[in-house]
């Protein structure tokens, strides 16, 4: 299913590539244009065995693992679809996927939310320090993923600063360690997320905001249009596309999630974070079970795409 | 053009998360060839005196190096060059060592890289040199008998020897001096001790509930509570085994009565071994339950201000049994000098490398060795070397089949959290159990 979900990418920018250089070249014999089609993917071919050796070919891999009985070692056995009837019969598999669909919210929806406002308070009011806020907010993203989870499993304990500063402002009725709550765990795996994608969010709704005609601004002021509808009617629409691009990355780094997850809670307490990808890495790396783990990335893969279509289909921009 | 790149984007991330499981799949199909060497080996206690180089692969340093050298300068004709890979790769990096060409002579022995190396022929039956040498009675027996198996690598305790140990461990209990003045003698002074930690306003039992330390409390109560052959007949796979027993349900409510008691606090299952460590290191708690591995760091940041004890039984005779691992080394099958390898091996068990792994943080192999040590791992190699003489060392329970670490681990959490009764939690642990061994 990657395949077909690829596919129409390449060729087709393959094809105006070429449809763009036989316009130029106007009326080419056809034994020329043939020789410059073979140039062309002589051109493309670095970049298309990378792919096809590190992307495709892995992903039908892992297709075919997922009909088999496989530790390993040992020859694999011809499995047919038991691996997947295996992990749908464990419930494992549905709490995983609903803690993911709830990480959603705070990979995406919050920072999404975040990276709006910040674009609309910096937008056309700072001036200067500009690239200050930039950095700061984009800081998290150029971090490691396990440093970042490192540090805020210590900032979540028991006396980490989270705690300490609840103590400090009159609420230490409330503290806990945090990623050890039973209720709360995930709510407080999610709230890293937050931190770590809204820099990004924010950093992409800028660049397309900067890209908006100054002019449509001043046509909203003259026809009477406060801060709120000029940012409705005029900066949203302006970062459709930036925020469909957010929605996408941000998604995936919930639905995928696992250096996170792996590094602060490893799916505790008791299995109250678990997410797909843990499941994977434990099937694979401690049971040895490559099938059921093959069998899982591929759920896993469907779902990521399914999530990301719908992410497209609402976001999309009905005119063009 | 403009509406393609998301797709892209998602396609590609969405295979890089298979990818992995993949690559790291496709690149063992390949070399999958299975060993099953059938050739006669001649078996020899004596080696040549001419020039040999072997390869040895292993995860632990220290003992590995320090054993290395402590042989090859009895055998100055032997040349062993070391391969280390680190912890967390090398399961995988072992499993494909093994099974190609150039397989290494000596590999550590590794639980979760055996079940599929000794089915596939490719791991050395001892038995041979072990009658030849007298392992034995060379090696504590307990732990040699962990570390044989059936063909299938899935019951233990039976069938062949495949590796010996080169350095032992044993779970006990650290207390602060400061705090607790001496080391109880019964569980229930054990739990009045930690009552007064409390009432101190300190936390009693420091507990890394995220990763192993969880899982290392029950074990250690499990240890006092249950019958030594029903555990280690369940760890090693005999059929018909169970954990759901009447003993296991008593260990998993104590520990779950010390949670609501506040002995454990709630903030464990989000707290790292290391953490946990680190916290009772510098006077956070008055009690960790944790290995001898631990030792050398407590000795260094505590001086003489820790002791060490195994949980103590209810009835305040001496704990006979402890659960403990070891480093352990296997021969593989594509050898050609098994002979030399096996010289290695028997090297292991012997006074001068008893030092050397005591000396690494380890229990010597050699219980009766003298180790001339004083304070804390002195402390810990006394208690030790009665239990091992008494052939009481067991497996801890992840051993017990290799998605038992999963439920372990969450299962814990959940008795901390009060979210999981013991008999679902002896469940859980029975469920994994079955479909790895067969009800």
């Amino acid at each position: 299913m990657a395949r077909e979900a690829t596919s129409p990418v390449s060729p087709s920018r393959a094809a105006t590539a070429r449809g763009g250089g036989q316009a130029a070249s106007g009326h080419a014999r056809p034994g020329h244009w043939r020789g410059r089609r073979a140039r062309g993917w002589l051109y493309v071919l670095p970049a298309l065995a990378v792919y096809l050796g590190f992307a495709i070919w892995p992903a039908i891999t892992t297709l075919r693992l997922s009909l088999l009985t496989w530790d390993g070692i040992l020859p694999p056995v011809w499995a047919g679809l038991d691996n997947y009837v295996k992990i749908f019969r464990d419930s494992a598999l549905y709490e995983a996927i609903l803690h993911s669909l709830v990480l959603i919210v705070f990979f995406s929806v919050i920072p999404i939310a975040a990276g709006l406002l910040m674009t609309a308070l910096l937008m056309g009011k700072v001036r200067r320090g500009m690239t200050f806020f930039r950095i700061v907010f984009f800081l998290p993203q150029v971090l490691p993923l396990v440093a970042v989870g490192i540090t805020w499993r210590w900032l979540y304990s028991e006396s980490g600063v989270v705690n300490q500063f609840l103590d400090a402002v009159g609420l230490g009725s409330i503290t806990r360690a945090w990623l050890g709550d039973y209720g709360l765990a995930l709510v407080a795996l999610g709230l890293i997320g937050t931190w770590v994608m809204s820099g990004l969010c924010m950093m992409l709704f800028l660049a397309g905001a900067q890209k908006i005609d100054p002019s449509l601004y001043e046509a909203a002021t003259l026809d009477g249009a406060g801060a709120y509808r000029q940012f409705l009617h005029v900066t949203l629409p302006g970062v459709r596309k930036e925020i469909t691009v957010a929605g996408v990355i941000t998604t995936i780094a919930a639905l995928a999630s696992f250096d996170l997850v792996f590094v602060t809670t490893n799916g505790g307490p008791a299995g109250q974070t678990n997410v797909p990808g843990l499941l994977v890495y434990r099937l694979a790396f401690n049971e040895g079970d490559i099938g059921g783990a093959s069998a899982l990335a591929v759920v896993l893969t469907v779902i990521v795409i399914a999530v990301v279509a719908a992410v497209r289909y609402f976001t999309r921009d009905d005119a063009s | 053009m403009h509406m393609t790149r998301p797709a892209r984007r998602a396609a590609l991330a969405a295979l890089s998360v298979t990818a992995a499981v993949a690559l790291t799949a496709c690149a063992g199909a390949g070399s999958s060839s299975g060993g099953n060497t059938a050739q006669k080996i001649d078996v020899l206690t004596t080696i040549s005196k001419d020039p040999v180089t072997l390869t040895l692969a292993y995860t632990n340093d220290p003992p590995t190096k320090a054993l290395i050298d402590g042989f090859t300068k009895r055998h100055p004709n032997v040349t062993i060059k070391p391969q280390m890979t680190p912890f967390n790769d090398y399961i995988k990096s072992i499993k494909l060592a093994m099974s190609g060409d150039a397989a290494p002579d000596i590999a550590q022995y590794n639980p979760g890289a055996m079940n599929s190396l000794v089915p596939a022929g490719l791991i050395l039956d001892l038995g041979p040199w072990a009658k030849a040498y007298g392992w034995t009675t060379k090696f504590p027996p307990a732990s040699i008998e962990v570390l044989s198996s059936d063909k299938a690598a899935k019951q233990f305790g039976t069938g062949s020897l495949y590796a010996v140990p080169g350095g032992l461990s044993v779970l006990g209990v650290f207390y602060n001096k400061k705090i607790v003045k001496e080391a109880p003698k019964t569980l229930a002074e054990f739990e009045a001790a930690m009552q007064k930690a409390k009432d101190a306003g300190q936390t009693p039992l420091a507990n890394g509930a995220l990763q192993v330390g969880g899982f290392h409390l029950w074990n250690a109560l499990l240890n006092v509570t249950g019958d030594i052959n029903d555990y280690r007949g369940w760890v090693y796979g005999k059929p018909g085994s169970t954990i759901e027993t009447p003993a296991a349900k008593q260990a998993t409510q104590t520990l779950i009565d010390w949670a609501k008691k506040g002995y454990i606090s709630k903030g464990a299952s989000a707290t790292a071994d290391a953490d946990a460590l680190a916290a009772f290191s510098k006077g956070g708690s008055a009690f960790l339950i944790t290995g001898n591995w631990a030792a050398s760091t407590l000795e260094t940041e505590m001086k003489d201000d820790v002791g060490f004890f195994l949980m103590p039984t209810a009835s305040g005779e001496p704990a006979k049994v402890a659960s403990g691992a070891s480093v352990a080394y296997a021969i593989s099958a594509k050898s050609k000098n098994p002979n030399v390898a096996a010289a290695f091996l028997d090297y292991l068990s012997s006074p001068e490398a008893a030092k050397i792994e005591f000396d690494g943080g380890f229990m010597p192999v050699d219980t009766k060795a003298e180790l001339g040590a004083t304070g804390l791992r002195g402390e810990i190699a006394t208690v030790f070397a009665s239990v091992a003489q008494n052939n009481g060392i067991v497996p801890f329970p992840d051993f017990a089949s290799p998605g038992m670490i999963d439920k372990l681990t969450p299962g814990i959490q959940g008795l901390i959290n009060d979210k999981m009764t013991a008999d679902a939690f002896l469940k859980s642990l029975q469920e994994s159990w079955d479909a790895h061994h067969g009800s």
